[in-house]
């Protein structure tokens, strides 16, 4: 009968912490904490979110894809966000056919896609010549990106005009008195 | 008793200043050129402003400053200080202008760190900057890399006999020919060679790993750019970590590691004197620090067993090594991945790498290969001059180009410029103590920046206090210029004041 009791026991809490326990994978992991506990999260699945940067650089069937999850993930600083410090991100070694979704990349014309991926963090890739990086095994497209607009800063040009015109001053000034001193 | 400079000092060192100013100021046309074409037009707009400046300050100084005396000792040293000090200044708008920068003073950290090919950064959101800029930040590193007055003497400056003095107050002190100016045009097609085929091999790298033409383009010149010039700058946050290409980490450590050579090497080898790399004092000295600071990494790594095999160790320590090494800093990890994976020993590996640096008379800094030879032959003359009868006579030689005598002065310059080297680097770590770091990664940033490595730990950062940024400035700048001009720009400057 004790016995009974403990297996049926234990079978409810598998039963009731099975979603958590799928859910473990879910839980987003920063760069920074990937860096910083390196060694207590090798070899574990993690989900790691962040804005898709550059480009895909593709090997074979796999490519690479950097994702920035740093202040500028959202909104990027050619949009207006204010300063946030360095990028920070993780490298992530993903099945082409996944990373072609990824319409955008992020650089001073784009913001790039927001993309979440969940694989096997590895502190030292033993593939990868000791790199640090994600096997995605999934990859889903959170936010998409799009071009920036960058408005011509008419302010700043008045600013090059008037420099334009006193350089003009400056040099005929400095030929005239060159010519002078011969 | 000091003597106050008189006008005439002062319009000598203006003029020549002004020149540079100007050389700096046309410089910034190719990253504005790039700009327009790729429609950046705010940053073509910014990239005008600090041209205009340039010339605008240069213009004054020409006007102000007309003279025929010709440079002393005393003016090349100071115009070389000085107009590294100005130049950084006037070059950091549009990097100011950019908006990617927490302060001036960071964007003239920068600045100051691309000139000097150090390769520590403060910008922010580099991943979001725009081609123009990042045209920029690596033309600095690759114009400072060859002196920013070798430049001027290139195409602005007529070569008169004192313009060799600045040559040699930006660190350079080898003629490769009679003529400085034919020197200054040695050392540029020397560079412009190897950035025709340095760019070419890693345009094929990259366009091999996946990127598109343009991009693989630009990528490879400012990769070469960074590596020629041992300055470590790259176009993405993630340094060269970010292409995962062994190929391309092959290029870049004979990139670098050939950048890191001396010039008057490079031209001996050119002119058909292929045995000098095996007899230079600087090969055999760069061989065996390098040999020595691999061995401690690599015991380092093992012992925490960091890298997953042998094969991932060796990529791994032999890049990091090698890169600061040559004072380059370019890196394949996280630069916290010094401090939580790497560890103390090994980082005691790479901080001395960095301190002992790169060739006299190259792209790099540090105490230099061919003074470690000087500071060694000098302590085995010692040896055997204590072993030897009283009436000996000990000669000891040494090979540079030419095959000379050693003598006291040259070891004791030697002595004087390395323990100047540990002074600065001393200094900056206590600043980095004081401001709150641990002694270890203290040490290994101000190293960092008082070699003009570019690595770093983590210490460096846009949040570190304003006072660090500071000291890593004058770090980097009296690295560069290897003490003797900062010296003459202070003792002109304390002139004003006590001189008679």
């Amino acid at each position: 009968m004790l016995k009974k009791t403990i297996v049926a026991f234990a079978v409810m809490m598998v039963m009731a912490f099975s979603p958590l326990l799928a859910q473990s994978h879910d839980r987003i992991v920063s760069s920074g904490t990937l860096v910083e506990k390196a060694n207590s999260l090798d070899g574990r699945t993690v989900s790691f979110m962040g804005e898709a940067i550059g480009e895909a650089l593709r090997r074979g069937h796999m490519c690479w894809i950097h994702l920035n999850d740093d202040a500028y993930m959202w909104k990027n600083i050619e949009e207006g966000s204010m300063l946030g410090g360095y990028n920070s991100g993780q490298a992530i070694w993903v099945p082409s056919d996944l990373a072609a979704r990824i319409g955008f990349f992020g650089d001073f014309l784009h913001e790039g896609d927001v993309v979440k991926v969940s694989g096997v963090f590895h502190a030292a890739c033993r593939e990868h010549g000791g790199d640090m990086d994600i096997h995605a095994l999934r990859l889903e497209i959170i936010r998409v990106g799009h071009p920036v607009v960058h408005h011509v800063n008419l302010r700043r040009l008045r600013q090059g005009v008037f420099m334009l015109f006193l350089t003009g001053i400056l040099f005929w000034v400095r030929t005239f008195a060159r010519r002078k001193r011969i | 008793m000091i003597l106050k400079p008189k006008t005439n000092d002062l319009k000598v060192i203006g003029l020549y200043t002004g020149k540079i100013i100007i050389g700096v100021g046309l410089l910034m046309v190719i990253p504005m050129l790039l700009s327009l074409i790729r429609g950046e037009w705010n940053p073509a707009i910014e990239f005008f402003i600090g041209i205009c400046a340039c010339l605008i300050v240069g213009f004054i100084a020409e006007t102000t400053c007309q003279t025929t005396r010709d440079l002393t000792w005393a003016h090349g040293l100071v115009v070389a200080g000085f107009s590294w000090f100005l130049a950084t200044a006037l070059g950091a708008i549009p990097h100011w202008l950019s908006g990617h920068f927490g302060s001036y003073l960071d964007a003239m950290f920068d600045v100051m760190s691309g000139f000097t090919t150090t390769g520590l950064i403060l910008v922010q959101d580099l991943d979001h900057i725009s081609l123009g800029l990042n045209m920029w930040r690596h033309l600095l590193t690759y114009a400072g890399g060859q002196g920013i007055f070798v430049i001027a003497l290139t195409f602005l400056v007529q070569g008169t006999p004192g313009t060799y003095k600045v040559y040699v107050g930006e660190g350079k002190d080898e003629r490769l020919m009679p003529n400085v100016i034919h020197t200054a045009r040695a050392i540029w097609l020397v560079s412009i060679v190897y950035l025709i085929f340095g760019t070419l091999t890693l345009w094929i790298i990259n366009l091999i790993n996946g990127q598109s033409i343009l991009r693989a383009f630009l990528h490879a010149l400012w990769i070469f750019m960074g590596a020629w010039s041992t300055g470590g700058f790259a176009p993405q946050s993630y340094n060269t970590f970010y292409y995962h290409s062994l190929a391309f980490e092959i290029a870049c450590v004979i990139i670098f590691i050939a950048g890191s050579l001396n010039f008057a090497l490079h031209w001996a080898i050119w002119t058909g004197k292929k045995k000098e790399i095996r007899r230079n004092i600087e090969t055999i000295s760069f061989t065996i620090t390098m040999t020595v600071a691999m061995l401690i990494t690599t015991a380092g790594l093992m012992k925490l067993n960091v890298y997953p095999n042998i094969m991932a160790t060796f990529r791994k320590m032999f890049y990091q090594v090698a890169s600061g090494h040559t004072t380059t800093g370019f890196s394949t990890i996280y630069s916290r991945a010094f401090i939580v994976q790497w560890g103390p020993l090994a980082m005691l590996g790479v901080i001395m790498a960095m301190a002992i640096g790169a060739s006299a008379c190259s792209t790099g800094g540090g105490f230099k290969g061919i003074r470690m030879g000087l500071i060694f032959k000098g302590f085995v003359q010692s040896i055997r001059r204590t072993l030897a009868p009283e009436s000996a006579h000990v000669v000891v030689k040494w090979h540079h180009i030419q095959t000379r005598v050693l003598d006291e002065s040259a070891v004791n310059m030697a002595m004087l410029i390395v323990l100047s080297y540990i002074g600065i680097y001393l200094a900056g770590t206590l600043a980095g103590v004081f401001c709150g770091y641990e002694p270890v990664q203290a040490l290994f940033d101000s190293v960092s920046a008082g070699s003009n490595s570019g690595l770093s730990c983590g210490v460096t950062s846009p949040a570190m206090p304003a006072l660090l940024k500071i000291v890593y400035i004058l770090e980097m700048w009296a690295g560069r210029l290897e003490f003797m001009s900062l010296f003459a720009l202070g003792g002109y400057v304390l002139s004003f004041f006590r001189g008679r």
